[in-house]
């Protein structure tokens, strides 16, 4: 079997998000769970596979109905605008993050001060 | 103990009702009360800071229900809170259920408490029931732990739990985040029942979990299997 370009590419890129959902799993990152994970491997293994072995398109498209390589075309257009959205989403989520964080100090600086004053003492925090 | 007890009440333009519920709240017995107010642009946090006893805090910009529950809960940690209740500001919650909220943590060394609204007791719409039965299925399908009410906002936490839980969930996605944290860290909990009172008011807000906002919240629930 001739190998190609775009096969070492999604192989390439599902492999390196296969290792670092496993790698979070395995250090036991705040949130990793063992569906996350599985929902991690069905995915991106889903995505390798059909890269790897692109005849699977054919079962697919033999069950769905479609008919022609175009699948082909717009399977590969389908994973670069994934990958695009994918990590697009990612970053602005952790954008959102470090908002909300930022946010969270701003909210409790003066928290000790209302404290002390709420229960009579000299306030000084 | 009565003195580390902090109820933790994140609020969202609820200007109209809070100082009933900071009041309710004080009657109820001699609690410390923590306002968040995030992000509103109704006055609330003028009214909530005119409390003198209680701790006002405001997020400048809205960052959701979550994310002012865990600033609140920070806080209330900070201030060596020995129980922390979480309770909504839209006066649904009712403050008589506190004592037994905190019961099982004092006498029974459970970690976390849930409220469990009992449905039957009032007139709602049947699609909210629905949509709590699906709250509860989704939460168990994603998480693993089924509970009867998912999505109640009244919940009390040892000291213990509100130090480990740990979740960087903003959105209304964070009543089934912390399910997950009690999974995870195997917290004890238990649930105990609780009064709900819909009103005119709080059932035609639209910041409410409606079914849009709970869409969206299962949607961010699955995206974060995927992250």
């Amino acid at each position: 079997m001739k190998i190609q370009l775009y096969q070492i590419v999604v192989v390439a890129i599902s492999a390196i998000m296969l290792f670092t959902g496993i790698k979070e799993f395995i250090s036991r990152e705040a949130g990793q769970t063992y569906l996350k994970l599985a929902v991690r491997i069905i995915v991106w293994g889903g995505m390798a596979l059909v890269a790897i072995y692109p005849d699977f398109t054919k079962l697919l498209a033999r069950i769905i109905g479609i008919e022609g390589n175009i699948n082909a075309v717009i399977l590969t257009g389908f994973i670069f605008i994934f990958l695009i959205i994918f990590k697009l989403l990612s970053a602005i989520e952790k954008i959102e993050q470090n908002i909300s964080e930022l946010t969270r100090k701003d909210a409790l600086e003066n928290t000790g001060k209302q404290f002390d004053k709420k229960d009579g003492n000299s306030g000084l925090s | 103990m009565n003195s580390n007890i902090f109820i933790v009440v994140p609020a969202f333009n609820e200007s109209e009702v809070i100082q009933q519920v900071i009041s309710e709240i004080q009657n109820f017995g001699n609690y410390h009360i923590i306002v968040v107010d995030d992000g509103s642009h109704d006055g609330t946090f003028k009214v909530v800071s005119g409390n003198p006893g209680v701790i006002a805090l405001r997020h400048k910009i809205n960052r959701g229900k979550g994310a002012a529950t865990k600033t609140g809960i920070i806080a209330a940690n900070k201030l060596g809170a020995d129980i922390i209740v979480t309770m909504d500001g839209d006066g649904q919650h009712d403050p008589d259920d506190i004592k037994s909220l905190i019961k099982p943590i004092i006498h029974d060394g459970y970690d976390v408490v849930l409220g469990t609204r009992v449905f039957a007791t009032v007139q709602i719409p049947f699609i909210k029931i629905i949509a709590n039965k699906i709250g509860n299925f989704v939460t168990w399908l994603l998480y693993g732990l089924l509970v009867s009410d998912s999505q109640s906002g009244l919940r009390a936490y040892s000291r213990y739990a509100a130090h480990i839980i740990d979740t960087k969930a903003d959105k209304y996605e964070y009543d089934s985040k912390v399910i997950r944290e009690i999974k995870n860290n195997r917290l004890k909990f238990t649930e105990v029942p609780i009064k709900v009172r819909y009103t005119d008011y709080s059932m035609t807000k639209p910041q409410k979990q409606g079914f849009v906002n709970g869409v969206k919240t299962v949607v961010r629930m699955i995206w974060d299997m995927l992250v």
